[in-house]
């Protein structure tokens, strides 16, 4: 980790500063292990109330029902009851899993997109490195994780699985393209892959009515077309309908996680749900100011809290196109991937630029 | 005891023939005439089948093989063809192909009729008659390693038939994975699977991900229905058993197939009062069962228990509470009896009356809510349009009815082809999609939501006006029931799924000789093949969502 | 686009007008119809003995045993095994077993759902509900009208 000069003081440094290691080598790896520590367990608790909880109660307010309510207030307990019933159950290891391969699968698909956190700005000062490639890096360990559904899906010796691991390959690489392609055009705006100076440049103020009343320069409201392609090609990326594919339970059972029960689900079920929390970071950075508020006015409330709300939006957003949007089929998803996605993108890049470079 | 309809009554100026002209028609190929309560017979010996039913299909218009009934006499077997029209349901006619109790061996009418496939089989499997010629004459409802046909007289019910895993098909037995030169992937679907809607088995050859080829297997939740009401008395055993053919809130359509049939059998008549509440009952039953289908459909398409899924099964909770008053149960109703209905409407009537109007109030905006989720989503178009595609020579061929049928463009719908109840009487329509493909089934199952809700509010208003004084819930009819010896009928209704059709020979006594049923699931399930050879896997599952079938029908 | 964007509204409708249709079984107890049949009740002091309940029974459920002078010794009734038509109660002609409401049940062998006299007996009403009261009138009609002589045989 190359120390920075110019930019905010990240945590690790502020960590280190306050058990007093100073910004030696140990501050420093002291420090970075304390603040992965504190972040990744920030995303795995909101995975956790998300997982059990939120997610049936936000389902059950689209269908007219009720979800927990028994265990505890508004039914919160639900999650350590889920915990414990999940992690108590029998891991069932079916015959001809090629092993090490099936194990690896279900820990690799968490880590790649709790790496990805790494290098999200948080707000007030939660950023845990801020290399000058910062987008780069998101979108590279996040492509991790097709590797994983991959790996669980031909090593776990079933055919719905490997056609599970196979859709999700075929889904990926049409929708990664598109994604990447698009998060460029911001970069030709902001010109820079760092990610704090992303949401550094949406500061700027686009409309002024009054300093307190000032709508910033998200990126989001500049290039709405963008934003919208990158709302779609990302509820791609992380598998949710109408692009549950790789899952797609009436079709194939459950794609490449047909075999996987107990820890290894949880696993599984982890990682799609820092996926789609990743996903949201993504969204919040390049396109909706990261932790900046709104208008300044509301700056009261902390940087990290608008953060969250950020990802929480974009979560409820995949949630509620679950509820009415219906899966597209294999070929109608390449389609709409190869034929409309990556087209609209290299348009948006192309446009971007020629209007970055005439107007700006 | 003659309940034949006026023969000169002609549907929609198709011709009709006396029982002498198609008698002419086939010629030397008749050995024998029997009298049918629904329909004439005529006896044909047993390498003739072919022969007699192609004359039957081309010369005579009677394309519509409704049922095969297979039988074993004192002294013969019999396979029994229940013929009958798609444009004149009330045309029928009956083959009956007797074969010799030492060497029964009867030519198979597959080529003819395609749904003759599977029905043989049935017979073969339950009954044991060979049919030369057959493609594929296996065991269909039972297992392929059980000993005997549980319906011949000489089957012995005590031997135990445990076979053990290692002795069955075992359907993982062929390793497919070294096959190099394969180009094609063998796949279970089911019978534990979220889309088969119960335990179905699909035996899938996949191209990728396109269907090669797909062979339903069904069977798993056979239980002997037919014998079952064989084993019980006219008058009372039998009601109960037809609520649990389609278990899934169609009891009441069910039922009245039995009580059409044995009503017609005993020469029963149904007080006009009942017919209604009958009516009424069976159209509720209806929209329960229509209910659920669109929400399962979307279940399918949408893949996961989601919103669509609750307000259908929202709506179908509000009918089962109407039929809950009504019949004091919410599936296995046991409402029917021969003659009427068991209770009157509940007291207070008034407060009856509202609740069902209320729900006939709100179901337009339900339904409204309906299209703009379902039917006006353009990715559910974009799934459904063209895919699943059933023509109609070919449904048709399969014998498929209902809203299967319908949804391929032919206009066949018995409540108004072949009248029952009251449905005569009211102002409604046949509701027809000629698209062919998914889609067409799912608008015809939510137009006919529409329609039903249309008869419903008709007999409520009918029913408020009855006078008090007349309102006969049931006809006098003897607590026992023996029909006379060696009559035979086969009736049919519109049920939730299609053609639902009984068939009873009666042997005296009263208990029915053979009873067979004819469910519109498990014509319309052969079609399956043909809807998803050649398309997608979600193609499949969705068009198996759309056939929507219930296992416990399939396999009675 | 449209159309998903409506599906899209109907169901944030839905998410937003906070009405839900759940019944929050056990805490409340459902409402049942009067005319719902569920576990059985039976009246040793009603009873004649005459069988017609085993005779009709479609799955024969019910077991009596007399002794040899047709006195009724034993009621025995599967309630695992019933499939709840109310054939019994129907062609009873002394309302000597009825249906009451209760739908719940519990054991932890089907053995034990073998009910004899005694608990057949100690069944209790539903929220109150005498089934003989609320189904009354149905009786009457299904007993006493109709055209003709009733066939009782």
């Amino acid at each position: 980790m190359t120390p920075l000069q110019q930019g905010p003081i990240l945590l690790p440094e502020r960590i280190a500063n306050l058990i007093g290691l100073g910004d030696g080598l140990l501050g420093q790896v002291v420090g970075g292990l304390i603040a992965a520590f504190l972040i990744a367990n920030i995303m795995l608790a909101m995975t956790a109330v998300a997982g059990p909880w939120a997610k049936r109660k936000i389902t059950a307010a689209f269908t007219d029902r009720i979800a927990v309510n028994r265990i505890g207030p508004f039914g919160l307990f639900i999650i350590i009851a889920d915990a414990v019933r999940l992690l108590s159950k029998e891991l069932i290891v079916p015959e001809g899993v090629d092993r090490p391969a099936w194990d690896l699968a279900p820990i690799i698909l968490p880590a790649s997109a709790l790496l990805g956190f790494a290098v999200i700005p948080m707000g007030s000062g939660i950023q845990l490195a801020d290399p000058e490639t910062g987008l780069v890096f998101a979108f590279a360990v996040a492509s991790i994780a097709s590797l994983s559904l991959v790996m669980g899906g031909y090593a776990s010796n079933n055919k719905y699985s490997l056609m599970g691991g196979l859709r999700a390959v075929a889904q990926n690489i049409a929708y990664e393209i598109p994604l990447i392609v698009t998060a460029a055009s911001v970069v030709i705006f902001t010109g820079t892959l760092q990610m704090s100076e992303i949401v550094a440049v949406q500061r700027e103020a686009l409309i002024s009515i009054t300093p307190a009343l000032t709508i910033p320069q998200w990126f989001a409201f500049v290039n709405p077309f963008a934003f919208v392609l990158f709302l779609v090609a990302n509820m791609a990326e992380v598998g949710r309908n109408p692009f549950d594919i790789p899952e797609a339970p009436t079709e194939i059972v459950a794609g490449y996680q047909t075999e996987y029960s107990s820890v290894y689900f949880v696993l599984f079920y982890l990682g799609e749900f820092l996926h789609i929390f990743l996903g949201g970071a993504l969204i919040a950075t390049l396109f909706l100011g990261g932790p900046a508020a709104p208008i300044a006015a509301l700056e009261v409330i902390p940087g990290f809290v608008w953060f969250l709300i950020k990802i929480w939006a974009v979560f409820l957003l995949t949630q509620w196109a679950r509820s009415a949007i219906p899966r597209v089929r294999i070929d109608q998803l390449l389609d709409i991937g190869w034929k409309g996605m990556l087209v609209l993108s290299f348009a948006n890049l192309v446009l971007t630029a020629i209007i970055v470079g005439v107007i700006v | 005891m003659s309940l034949e309809r006026p023969k000169d009554r002609d549907s929609a100026g198709v011709q009709r023939h006396s029982a002498d002209e198609i008698a002419d028609l086939l010629g030397d190929l008749v050995i024998g005439r029997e009298e049918h309560i629904n329909a004439p017979g005529y006896v044909i010996p047993p390498d003739a089948v072919q022969e007699t039913l192609s004359l039957l299909k081309n010369e005579a218009g009677f394309d519509h093989l409704s049922c095969v009934t297979a039988e074993e006499r004192a002294d013969r077997y019999e396979s029994i063809y229940h013929l009958k029209k798609f444009d004149d349901a009330t045309q029928e006619v009956s083959v009956v192909v007797p074969t010799a109790k030492d060497n029964p061996v009867s030519q198979s009418a597959e080529p003819v009729f395609r749904t003759a496939d599977w029905h043989e089989r049935e017979a073969y499997d339950l009954v044991g008659i060979d049919y030369e010629g057959h493609p594929d004459l296996r065991r269909i409802l039972l297992p392929d390693t059980w000993q005997g046909h549980p319906l011949s007289m000489d089957y012995d019910q005590e031997r135990p038939q445990v076979v053990s895993l290692r002795e069955g098909a075992n359907p993982l037995q062929e390793d497919h994975r070294d096959d190099q030169d394969s180009e094609t992937m063998y796949l279970n679907i089911g019978p534990h699977h979220p889309a088969t809607h119960g335990v179905l088995h699909l035996k899938a050859t996949l191209d990728g991900e396109q269907v090669a080829d797909v062979d339903p297997d069904i069977g798993y939740l056979h239980r002997c229905e037919e014998q079952m009401c064989q084993n019980g008395t006219y008058r009372y055993q039998i009601m109960p058993y037809p609520d649990r053919w389609d278990y899934i809130s169609a009891g009441l359509l069910n039922e009245w197939a039995y009580a059409r049939a044995a009503e017609d059998l005993a020469d029963i008549e149904v007080p006009e009062y009942a017919q209604v509440i009958r009516t009424m009952g069976a159209e509720l039953c209806r929209i329960a069962a229509h209910m659920l289908a669109v929400a399962t459909f979307a279940l399918d398409v949408y893949g996961d228990f989601t919103a669509i899924f609750m307000y259908g099964i929202r709506e179908r909770e509000k009918v089962q509470n109407i039929l809950e008053d009504l019949t004091g149960q919410r599936l296995m109703f046991n409402y029917f009896r021969l003659g009427g209905v068991v209770w009157d409407l509940p007291e207070p009537r008034d407060e009856f009356f509202d609740k069902t109007r209320d729900f006939l109030e709100e179901l337009p905006e339900a339904l409204e809510e309906f299209h703009d989720l379902i039917t006006g989503n353009e990715i559910l178009q974009a799934r459904t349009i063209g895919t699943g595609v059933l023509p109609p020579e070919v449904a048709k061929s399969y014998g498929a009815t209902g809203p299967v049928l319908r949804g391929s463009g032919v206009d066949y719908d018995l409540r108004r082809d072949d009248p029952y109840g009251y449905y005569e009487n009211l102002d409604w329509d046949v509701c027809v999609e000629d698209g062919c493909d998914n889609f067409s089934r799912l608008l015809v199952r939510m137009n006919e939501v529409e329609e039903s809700a249309k008869i419903i509010e008709q007999c409520v208003d009918i029913l408020e006006d009855w006078p008090e004084d007349e309102r006969n819930i049931q006809a006098n009819v003897p607590r026992t029931l023996r029909p006379d010896d060696d009559t035979e009928i086969y009736r049919a209704v519109e049920g939730a799924k299609g053609e639902l059709g009984i068939y009873i020979r009666a042997d005296g006594t009263e208990k029915p000789a053979r009873f067979k049923i004819r469910s519109p699931c498990f014509s319309n399930l052969q079609t399956l093949p043909e809807m998803s050879n050649g398309e997608y896997v979600p193609d499949m599952v969705a068009s198996l969502g759309s056939l929507d079938i219930v296992l416990g029908e399939v396999d009675r | 686009m449209i159309g998903i964007l409506k599906s899209m509204a109907t169901t944030m409708k839905h998410a937003l007008d906070g009405q839900t249709f759940t019944v929050e079984y056990p805490d409340v107890a459902p409402e049942v119809s009067p005319r719902f049949r569920g576990v059985h009740k039976f009246s040793q002091e009603r009873c004649i003995w005459c069988r017609q309940c085993e005779n009709v029974c479609p799955n024969d459920t019910i077991q009596i045993v007399q002794d040899d002078k047709r006195n009724g010794e034993q009621y025995n009734l599967h309630i695992g095994q019933c499939i709840y038509c109310r054939l019994c109660e129907e062609v009873c002609p002394v309302d000597a077993i009825l249906l009451t409401q209760n739908f719940e049940f519990t054991a932890d062998t089907k053995n034990e759902f073998v009910y004899n006299k005694e608990q057949l007996k100690n069944v209790p009403w539903y929220k109150g509900i005498d089934p003989l009261n609320s189904r009354n009138p149905d009786r009457d009609a299904w007993v006493g009208e109709g055209d003709g002589e009733v066939d009782y045989q």
